[in-house]
């Protein structure tokens, strides 16, 4: 016999190199274009709100921390991105304090409550923003005018496109969809760059770090509910579009606007309050897409993108429940 | 390759083109358990103090989930003592001194009439070609196997759990997959036989054929591989031949590839290929079931597969016994901060304690990881991110499953299929929280079945 130490554990003996840690520090590195944009276009008020709720959202983890005797879990990121994600659903230019509470709900409210990472029901950060929404409506909706990088600091107030689509439907004609998908309009920090969100997200569905069905679907729900939308919309009618393309490029600017994007990639497909069944994941999807829609052509011109998580995040453990047929189960009395 | 294998699973890195084995020298003593299977212990044939030669049974038993065992060196018996196998029991094992004089018994059996080509094969019995494989005692070549004469035999009656779900018939096995390529890699005894086209492959498939009374031959051949020998031959004989690629895993190992070339699923938790009327046996085997009719002699040897933290990783053909530290000195050596030994793959293998555990029929080669490199999993919660059940290839949610193991609600986690499972691994492969999930699951079952029990 023989007296090396070796180790016995239960297989597999080999694991994969995702870990927390790297999970979340790519899902931030899918972040940074959409965060360029927002800070070409919003520029030092942009960098300050994201900079703060971060800051925010860290230091309340340590205090929570140190309150509860936990360790820290700072040092996975998890935090920082839901900090970083926070800070870039803001407007920019907003009072200090909003993404400081931002930052401060979105761990304390919407995280630790619930006992931290894997246990919360809904997007911390959604919750955070939603408290935020109900609490201060006008400083939630005071966007800055976006200027380019180097073009002085003379900040207007302005309104998003879906504000100003609510009010008067004659906006679609003054937006182009190419400015408004590269992400030159008023919006919250991170949320305008579409075209970066969209590469972002998808990057993130390569590495299957999220599932694809959930951003498929939400593409899917809101198109074909916004065509619907479209279609029945007496103000649109009005306007006297008469092809087929004409429809669609409506929808395509809904896409791009607001935060559509943000939540399709990022906000819906958050780990922990979306379903994990493939069908599960679809339907959650959809159901974000539509809502978003719905909420923009019926409800408040904040943003539906938000509450159609939110919404289905209440749905995510009935969408659990759509499992898939296990191979080799043998199906009895056949 | 169906498209479930590409969204499903994960993918291992291609293993190192496979060399053709070298032998090695048989060892000072070699130990060989009475077990080298599922199944029963075989009875001690000989006492210690006596003389024995190659080939020589050791261990027989009556019963039928048993195989025989022969000496593999000649010399004297020193001891019958309980040595670990594997998986970590204590399997009697007879302790042979090597004399070097490598002299074969002359006994009946090894005078048959050999078989030499697959035309003789088909004229003889299939009952006969059976009893040949039992004197010869050989085990399909996977850890935890069976004896193969029980693995050729359809089931004697309808399993219980096939009664009870269903299935009452008796299916006949008609379909016999040679599976050439290797579940679990880098550990790869079989693609490094791809060259070995001759007549023993060709007797011992025919032979295998005849004795399960299978009418449809499939060649599952590694995808990438040079397998042309094997292809010519399958073209002569009018074998199918399938690719399958065995990066993706897990799905060459013997359940799904059942259903990706058949079609045909094989019931789990308690199911078996043959059950659906399939049989799958490695190309090692095969080549065994050969070389055992053409010579009329027990097999002594087994490919064996040495990959990983050594520093010259390869395939050799070791006699049965020998133990695995020695192989591993053969090898080069493990490093310097021995970590796990694991005997089969990297992903399903099992990890074992004694470097004196022997090379058996069963065990495909090892996989040697240092200390370093040795992997922790975490105590992190689940943070329900979805990638376990993106890869679980047999569909399972195994997030809640190992939550629910966790919190020792077992039987809720059978009612949600956790016995099911087949182990692969892939869950706790792609885990970003860490989580020890086969762990789980397999505390999982074991509790399950425990409480069923009583
Ligand atoms: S639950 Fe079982 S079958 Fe599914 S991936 Fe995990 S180990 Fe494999
Ligand atoms: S991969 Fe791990 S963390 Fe993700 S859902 Fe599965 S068990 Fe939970």
């Amino acid at each position: 016999m023989n007296n090396n130490l070796l180790t016995v554990s239960t297989s597999p003996h080999i694991l994969g190199r995702t870990t927390l840690r790297s999970m979340y520090l790519e899902m931030m590195i899918a972040l940074v274009p959409a965060l360029l944009v927002g800070l070409y276009y919003f520029g030092a008020p942009g960098l300050t709100t994201v900079v703060l709720a971060m800051a925010a959202a860290a230091a309340t983890e340590y205090l929570i921390s140190l309150i509860t005797k936990k360790p820290s879990t700072l040092s996975n990121l998890h935090i920082l991105l839901m900090g970083l994600m926070m800070g870039m659903i803001l407007p920019p230019g907003a009072p200090w304090w909003l993404p400081v509470a931002g930052g401060f709900l979105t761990v304390a409210l919407g995280m630790s409550i619930f006992g931290g990472n894997g246990n919360y029901p809904f997007n911390p950060v959604l919750v955070a923003w939603a408290a935020l929404a109900i609490s201060w409506p006008e400083a939630m909706g005071a966007y800055l005018e976006p200027m380019a990088l180097g073009s002085g600091d003379d900040w207007m107030e302005a309104e998003t496109f879906l504000m100003q689509l609510k009010g008067d439907i004659g906006t679609l004609e003054m937006f182009e969809l190419g400015t408004l998908w590269i992400g030159n309009v008023a919006g919250g920090v991170g949320t305008t760059g579409t075209w970066a969100l969209l590469a972002g997200g998808i990057y993130l569905v390569i590495r299957r770090l999220i599932p694809w069905q959930i951003p498929l679907g939400a593409l899917i729900g809101a198109v074909g509910m916004g065509l619907l939308a479209v279609y029945t919309d007496e103000r649109v009618a009005e306007m006297g579009f008469e092809e087929f393309s004409a429809y669609l490029n409506i929808v395509w600017l809904h896409l791009g606007a607001g935060s559509f994007m943000i939540a399709a990639f990022f906000l819906g497909p958050e780990p922990v309050s979306s379903p994990v069944t493939p069908w599960g994941g679809l339907l959650f999807g959809l159901g974000v897409g539509m809502m978003t829609i719905i909420v923009r052509f019926w409800g408040s011109p904040l943003d539906g993108a938000f509450y159609g998580v939110l919404l289905m995040n209440a749905a995510t453990p009935l969408l659990d429940r759509i499992r898939p047929r296990v191979i080799g189960k043998v199906v009895s009395g056949a | 390759m169906k498209l479930s294998s590409c969204l499903k699973g994960i993918r291992l890195p291609r293993p190192p083109a496979a060399a053709d084995p070298q032998p090695l020298p048989a060892p000072e003593k070699v130990y060989l358990p009475l077990r080298q299977h599922q199944g029963a212990v075989a009875e001690p044939k000989v006492e210690p103090g006596d003389q024995v030669m190659m080939g020589q049974v050791v261990g027989a038993s009556e019963d039928f989930e048993s195989a025989t065992v022969q000496a593999t060196v000649s010399g004297t018996v020193e001891a019958i003592v309980q040595m670990p196998d594997p998986s970590g029991g204590m399997v009697p094992t007879v302790v042979i001194a090597n004399d070097g004089a490598d002299a074969w018994i002359d006994e009946p059996a090894a005078t048959e009439a050999a078989l030499a080509s697959p035309e003789e094969v088909g004229a003889t019995r299939p009952s006969r070609l059976l009893r040949r494989v039992r004197e010869a005692g050989l085990v399909r070549a996977q850890v935890q196997g069976r004896p193969l004469h029980v693995d050729l035999s359809p089931p004697m009656a309808p399993q219980s759990y096939l009664y009870m779900t269903g299935i009452p018939v008796v299916r006949p096995i008609d379909t016999l997959i040679i599976k050439a390529v290797d579940p679990d890699p880098p550990v790869c005894p079989n693609a490094s036989l791809l060259g070995e086209a001759g007549d023993e492959l060709a007797v011992g498939v025919a032979a295998l054929a005849r004795i399960s009374g299978a009418s449809r031959i499939i060649l599952a051949l590694p995808s990438g591989a040079d397998a042309s020998a094997l292809k010519a031959m399958a073209a002569q004989y009018e074998w199918e031949t399938a690719s399958v690629c065995q990066t993706s895993y897990p799905f060459a190992i013997d359940h799904l590839m059942v259903n990706s070339l058949t079609g045909r699923e094989v019931p789990t938790p308690y199911g078996e290929p043959r059950d659906v009327g399939v049989s799958v046996q490695p190309l090692s085997t095969a080549l065994d079931v050969g070389s055992v009719l053409l010579t009329g002699r027990p097999v002594v040897e087994r490919v064996f597969s040495v990959t990983g933290e050594v520093k010259k990783p390869g395939v050799f053909r070791v006699r049965l016994g020998t133990p695995i530290g020695e192989v591993l000195d053969a090898a080069g050596g493990g490093p310097s901060q021995a970590g796990k030994v694991v005997v089969g793959g990297p992903m399903m293998g099992l990890a074992i304690y004694d470097l004196g555990t022997p090379v058996t029929r069963e065990t495909q080669g090892v996989f040697v990881q240092s200390a370093p490199q040795v992997q922790h999993f975490a105590d992190h919660p689940c943070i329900h991110c979805g990638r376990c059940v993106a890869v679980c290839p047999v569909n399972l949610i195994p997030s809640d499953l190992g939550k629910l193991c966790e919190f020792r609600m077992y039987e809720d986690a059978a009612e949600q299929d956790l016995m099911n499972c087949i182990e692969c691994g892939c869950c706790a492969f792609v885990c970003p929280a860490q989580r020890p999930m086969v762990h789980f699951l397999r505390h999982g079952k074991t509790e399950v079945l425990a409480g069923r029990m009583e």
